[in-house]
């Protein structure tokens, strides 16, 4: 379904994702974890031609069988909402507020060639599908009117308007409150076709998804499937993670990863965890590849 | 002070300065005498003595231009002097009050006076007591207290839901003072800005109203009066209307070009507030 | 929303009253008898207070005011004490012929600044942009009559294809009665259109930064239809307001630029009141002009209410 191959995101001189490949087979549920900074929001604008200016994006990536990078915006608009689609993390701001909200989920339809009254009459039913109450009244309002929660299931709406092969959500509960996070992690998981789910929360991955892949510093450090990931990480940044996010017995230290994520453009050269791992040494500094079938990490010195 | 030095700031620094260089020379010295009717030297061209030409009654441009700046800067900051002297205490006011009836009032005042545009305040007051470069000064000055009012507002509302403010008022401070300790120092960039936005918009006034007569009276140069006198020979000197026009339009855009360069350099968040004159 | 139109209808009528009281007062500072004035140096007293017991001039001055105003809103605007000639008429000859002059300036400020305020804002990054900005910045600084004065230059002295001056009414002449208008036009417009690009460049820059940009880009849409759809109608809101504040610089505006053209506008005629002496007929111009400006204000308060479906309250 989508193959990453070698995609890098750079912004003038800095380099911002390297060399990421990845692929997300039809029906499966991926998840992209990361902190703030490591370049997974990037890498899925980066799959839908939605950069900022002054970024760009190398490398290959296919969706089937069509190109996704290097290709001009009028064939990219056309797949986009169609056959990819995306939900982004701040539902407050991404819908128009002059625009009632069926008209801006019956706007993803009539993009894609369906007529308005079909349109229209398809974008209550989807309204509905995202468990929305009274979706015929709430498609005449207008996003004001709505919740944070309310406004993130008209944003999934709208993604699933065309019914997409692949669905890219960006930290799509992250600004939401926790009860309705559950809420909308449910819905997700029920009405996804494939999914890349990006998220910095180990605890949503481990819910929704079924594979994951691990980035830092632009790079993908681990990848697998989530049980195996998470129950026996080997690389030594999942292994922090996850025994960061670990509830400690009353009495013990909150153990975390020494040092800080870096800016952009300042990790180190080879591998771009070594000036925070405790296993470093001098063999770190050529940079590590993703090794192994299935499971697979970037790291000479793998935990066991 | 945050922010760098900008082509904004520089160039609109560069002009204003020539004006002020100009109306400062002038007070010491000119060519020549700007009110000097001289006959024998009517329309003469630029040459010799007289570096621009004189006008039909053989008064030397160049100097009528330059105690013409003197004018234009003094209309300017008195004009500007009084709105924000009376503007800024009405805005901070309304901005900082509890009483929501007190800042609905004051805006509605503000408003009221806003629909005087300073052209007509300053005909009313010119049929009055006479029109001059006082009645101009104060017309343009009163006209412009609710670009303050307003801005002064807008900032101090900002202000006022900051942490500091919130702590010190939790702390018991009176409102006087958190105006003075708080709301003052910081909206003392916005208000830096609309100065040099509104000084601009003064001269155009005072450009405007002595072309119409209302303003400075003769024989005290004007640019806007040298327009206006130059407009029945336009056919035949041009050139009397090129100096003053000139003048008038780097001025405004010296102020113009120095208020927008001190809003990237003080703070480019303020883009928002207060963009009108 | 009713709510709100009512309470603002009510702000717009007392907001008139008081100005009304303004310029009364304003007026009635006027040194000299208007009687005396009329009658001149030689009069007799009994002459002069005939003529004042018939302006009614004599009376305290609250009953002169309710008189005035009450006229007003009945559209009697009373007869000059200068001229003897019944002043409404005289303003609504003019009036049709200054709101004529406004209106198409602000059409030309439109049509300049709406495709050259976006322009600058799409390319706000290449030279292009700022070259639109700097000459807009350029054009600030040109006062209307200014501009006026270069036009004439350029189109009447020079080019001689259009008149300097002078104004020929519709129904005499529909030509010339364009000829006539349309250097003023440009004078008010081009000025006003400057002012006006900046604030339509700030505008849509701000819309572009909008995420719901994004959101229309995700759905399919290629960046300049997300702009047009979405875009262009989010940043008309902010610009609507600012059009109401140019509509009273433009009224300003068509006062000078009426000198320079010689157009028999209410400017003209505010002016020649003025010099004429005529307290009267000052007090009426101004009170339309004020007017006018309220109203604008309260109609422009109103559209961008109907236009920002937030600020309409509870469904």
């Amino acid at each position: 379904m989508l193959k990453v191959d070698g995609l890098s995101v750079r912004a003038g001189s800095v380099e911002l994702v390297r060399e990421v490949s990845f692929a997300v087979g039809p029906g499966e549920r991926v998840g992209l974890i990361g902190e703030s900074g490591s370049g997974k929001s990037l890498t899925a604008l980066s799959l839908m031609g939605l950069l900022p200016e002054g970024v760009t994006a190398a490398g290959r990536a296919t969706l089937g069988d069509r190109d996704l990078v290097g290709v001009p915006e009028g064939r990219l608009k056309r797949l986009r909402g169609r056959e990819l689609s995306m939900v982004f993390q701040e539902p407050m701001t991404a819908l128009n507020p002059l625009m009632r909200v069926g008209t801006q989920v019956a706007e993803a339809m009539t993009l894609h060639g369906r007529g308005r009254r079909e349109a229209r009459a398809r974008a209550v039913e989807l309204l509905e599908r995202v468990r929305l109450p009274e979706p015929r009244q709430l498609a005449r309002a207008f996003p004001h009117q709505l919740s944070g929660g309310q406004r993130q299931r008209v944003m999934l709406a709208i993604a699933l308007a065309n019914e997409p092969g692949l669905l890219i959500c960006d930290e799509p509960t992250t600004a939401l409150d926790v009860t309705v996070q559950k809420q909308m992690l449910g819905l997700i998981a029920e009405v996804a076709p494939a999914l890349l789910f990006i998220t910095h929360d180990l605890a949503v991955v481990a819910s929704v998804c079924e594979r994951v892949l691990v980035m830092y510093g632009g790079r993908i450090v681990e990848s697998g499937a989530v049980r195996e990931v998470f129950t026996r990480p080997r690389h030594r940044y999942t292994e922090g993670l996850l025994a960061a996010s670990r509830l400690t017995p009353r009495g013990t230290r909150l153990p975390t990863i020494r040092g800080g994520v870096p800016a952009a453009g300042h990790f180190p050269d080879g591998c771009v965890f070594r000036n925070r791992c405790p296993h470093a040494d001098d063999r770190c500094e050529s940079a590590p590849e993703l090794t192994g079938d299935g499971h697979a990490h970037a790291c000479w010195h793998p935990a066991d | 002070m945050r922010g760098r030095l900008n082509a904004g700031l520089v160039a609109g620094g560069v002009l204003v300065g020539l004006v002020v260089l100009a109306a400062l020379v002038s007070f010491v010295w000119t060519p020549h005498d700007p009110t000097l009717v001289d006959a024998a030297r009517k329309l003469r061209e630029p040459g010799g003595g007289y570096l621009l030409g004189a006008d039909k009654f053989g008064r030397d441009t160049l100097s009528q231009l330059m105690v013409g700046a003197r004018t234009t800067l003094y209309v300017g900051i008195v004009a500007v002097g009084i709105a924000a002297l009376l503007g800024t205490p009405l805005g901070v006011l309304a901005g900082m009050t509890r009483q929501g009836w007190l800042a609905e009032l004051v805006m509605r005042v503000n408003d009221l006076v806003f629909a005087f545009p300073a052209l007509l305040l300053a005909v009313m007051l010119g049929a009055v007591y006479g029109a001059g470069t006082l009645t101009a000064m104060i017309a343009i000055g009163v006209a412009t207290v609710p670009a303050f009012a307003r801005v002064a507002r807008a900032a101090t509302l900002q202000v006022m839901v900051t942490d500091y403010v919130l702590a010190a008022r939790a702390a018991g401070r009176r409102g006087g003072a958190i105006a003075l300790r708080h709301v003052l120092p910081n909206i003392g960039s916005v208000l830096i800005v609309q100065a040099s936005v509104s000084f601009a918009i003064a001269i155009l006034a005072e450009a405007a109203l002595s072309f119409l007569g209302f303003g400075t009276r003769p024989p005290t140069p004007s640019w806007g009066r040298m327009l206006q006198e130059s407009q029945e020979l336009l056919f035949s000197t041009p050139r009397l209307a090129l100096w003053p026009g000139l003048a008038i339009a780097l001025a405004v855009l010296g102020f113009n070009l120095l208020g927008d360069g001190l809003r990237d350099f003080l703070d480019p968040k303020l883009r928002r507030i207060g963009a009108e004159g | 929303m009713t709510l709100y139109l009512v309470k603002r209808l009510a702000v717009l009528v007392a907001s008139t009253a008081v100005a009304g009281v303004v310029v009364f007062a304003f007026m009635a500072l006027l040194p000299g008898d208007p009687a005396e004035i009329a009658l001149g140096v030689n009069a007799t007293p009994e002459a002069v207070a005939r003529l004042r017991e018939q302006f009614g001039t004599d009376r305290p001055p609250l009953a002169q005011f309710l008189d005035w105003f009450g006229g007003l809103a009945r559209g009697d605007f009373g007869t000059s004490y200068v001229t003897s000639a019944p002043i409404g008429p005289q303003i609504s000859d003019r009036l049709g012929v200054t709101a004529v002059l406004v209106l198409g300036g602000m059409v030309v400020a439109l049509l300049v600044a709406v495709p050259l305020g976006t322009f600058a804002a799409v390319h706000h990054r290449d030279p292009l942009g700022a070259a639109v900005s700097a000459v807009s910045q350029a054009g600030i600084a040109v006062p209307a009559f200014l501009a006026g004065i270069l036009l004439v230059f350029v189109f009447a002295v020079r080019a001689q294809v259009l008149p300097s001056g002078g104004y020929v009414p519709l129904a005499d002449d529909p030509g010339e009665w364009l000829r006539s208008l349309l250097l003023p036009w440009l004078s008010l417009g081009l000025v006003q259109g400057a002012v006006l690009t900046r604030y339509v460049r700030s505008a849509v820059l701000d819309v572009m930064r909008e995420d719901y940009l994004r959101t229309a880009r995700a759905k399919g849409r290629g960046s300049t239809g997300a702009l047009w759809r979405h875009g262009l109608r989010n940043a008309a809101v902010p610009v609507v307001t600012v059009l109401g504040l140019q509509l009273a610089t433009l009224l300003v505006g068509a006062v000078v630029v009426e000198r320079v053209f010689v157009i028999p506008g209410l400017g003209d005629l505010l002016l020649n009141g003025v010099a004429g002496r005529d307290l009267l007929l000052v007090q009426g111009v101004v009170m339309v002009l004020v007017t006018a400006v309220l109203l604008i204000n309260f109609l422009v308060d109103v559209a961008y209410h109907l236009l920002d479906p937030r600020l309409r309250g509870p469904r």
